[in-house]
């Protein structure tokens, strides 16, 4: 295949992907602008590797564990925990302040707001393999076995990083009155 | 809600991390089976459960963003995969030569060509050296060997060339007594 060819027949997977790369992005860093560039980076990596890509897993799974991968390293460049900007007054997203049930009274927004934002705590200080099944997952919907793939893991062993996501998620909301 | 601390009872041990499995629809049979039949007489995994189900999805919606963020995050990735593009094929371009196949190919050329070049310059030095041999008259290439015999036929010449000027003398000074 040409070149042009390539490039164009890559766009096509760039339009499926684009929106679940950077979604994964921000659930890793909760940063706009860092989700954007790690996203778009993700993308550039499978342009120039996709030679490298072997055929008998699926694109996705293969795209999915670049994402990761590079989010995972932008998190240790960093050197901080993610989600700890939750804690600012101006970090919340336009995406989690829309998501306030309009129907629900003040008290019980303000309650599933202090949820979600423990939660973001929470799932910030959890180990990055925990973080990575749990988000794949929940977030992403992947099967356990997919999860295995991109992790390049065992499925029991996911099966113990998410069980162990989930208990650490739900004990941060043990001491919610 | 989860804000009620007597809801936040712990599972089964047994069960927990099937119960999260089971949440999220990756229990298999004969555990989902399992799991199932123990719900029916376990209120503290089914407030395990319940849990789940309330506090898991406030952590999944998705970041809505406009359709104008996507056309722009489209078209900025498609400059930057033209750049790359771009980037190599001016790489290629240049080093379109050095495919593996190519480094010993061009190896083998060049000593072919070394070669060659060592053994036809060999050749046209011996035979610009023959030629000047050639050039000389065999006759005088005989007698190279033989320069002693020239040397004394020379001094010869002379000796003669001296007697013949003696005879002169000899001969004018008789002439000059008549």
């Amino acid at each position: 295949m040409c070149q042009r060819g390539e490039r164009q027949a890559f766009e096509v997977l760039v339009r499926r992907y684009m929106k679940r790369a950077y979604q994964i992005a921000f659930d890793f860093t909760r940063d706009g602008e860092e989700a954007k560039d790690l996203s778009q980076e993700a993308f550039l990596r499978a342009y120039s590797q996709i030679r490298h890509f072997d055929q008998r897993s699926t694109f996705y799974t293969w795209f999915y564990r670049i994402v990761v991968n590079l989010c995972i390293d932008h998190l240790r460049r960093r050197a901080r925990i993610p989600w700890e900007r939750l804690d600012g007054k101006n970090q919340q997203s336009a995406g989690e302040e829309a998501m306030g049930d309009t129907s629900s009274t003040p008290d019980q927004e303000a309650i599933a707001g202090e949820v979600k934002r423990r939660l973001g705590t929470a799932l910030g200080t959890l180990p990055g393999k925990q973080r990575t099944a749990f988000l794949l997952r929940n977030h992403h919907g992947l099967s356990i076995t997919e999860i295995a793939k991109v992790m390049q893991t065992t499925e029991g062993t996911v099966r113990v990083h998410l069980h162990r996501a989930v208990a650490a998620l739900r004990q941060s909301l043990a001491e919610l009155v | 809600m989860l804000q009620h601390k007597d809801s936040h009872r712990s599972a089964c041990k047994s069960f927990e991390e099937d119960l999260v499995l089971y949440y999220y629809g990756d229990c298999r049979e004969p555990e989902s089976h399992r799991v199932e039949e123990h719900l029916k007489g376990c209120a503290s995994c089914r407030h395990f459960l319940e849990e789940l189900q309330t506090f898991l999805p406030l952590t999944a919606k998705p970041k809505e963003l406009p359709q104008a963020f996507w056309n722009s995050y489209y078209e900025e990735l498609r400059e930057k995969l033209a750049a790359i593009d771009a980037r190599e094929s001016w790489w290629k371009r240049s080093f379109a030569f050095f495919h593996p196949w190519a480094v010993p190919a061009l190896g083998t050329a060049l000593v072919l060509i070394l070669a060659l070049s060592l053994t036809l310059a060999k050749g046209m030095w011996h035979f610009k050296g023959h030629r000047a041999q050639e050039e000389v008259p065999s006759e005088l290439r005989a007698a190279a060997g033989n320069i002693d015999f020239f040397e004394s036929m020379d001094l010869l010449d002379s000796i003669d060339f001296l007697e013949a000027l003696e005879d002169k003398s000899s001969a004018n000074s008789e002439f000059q007594k008549l």
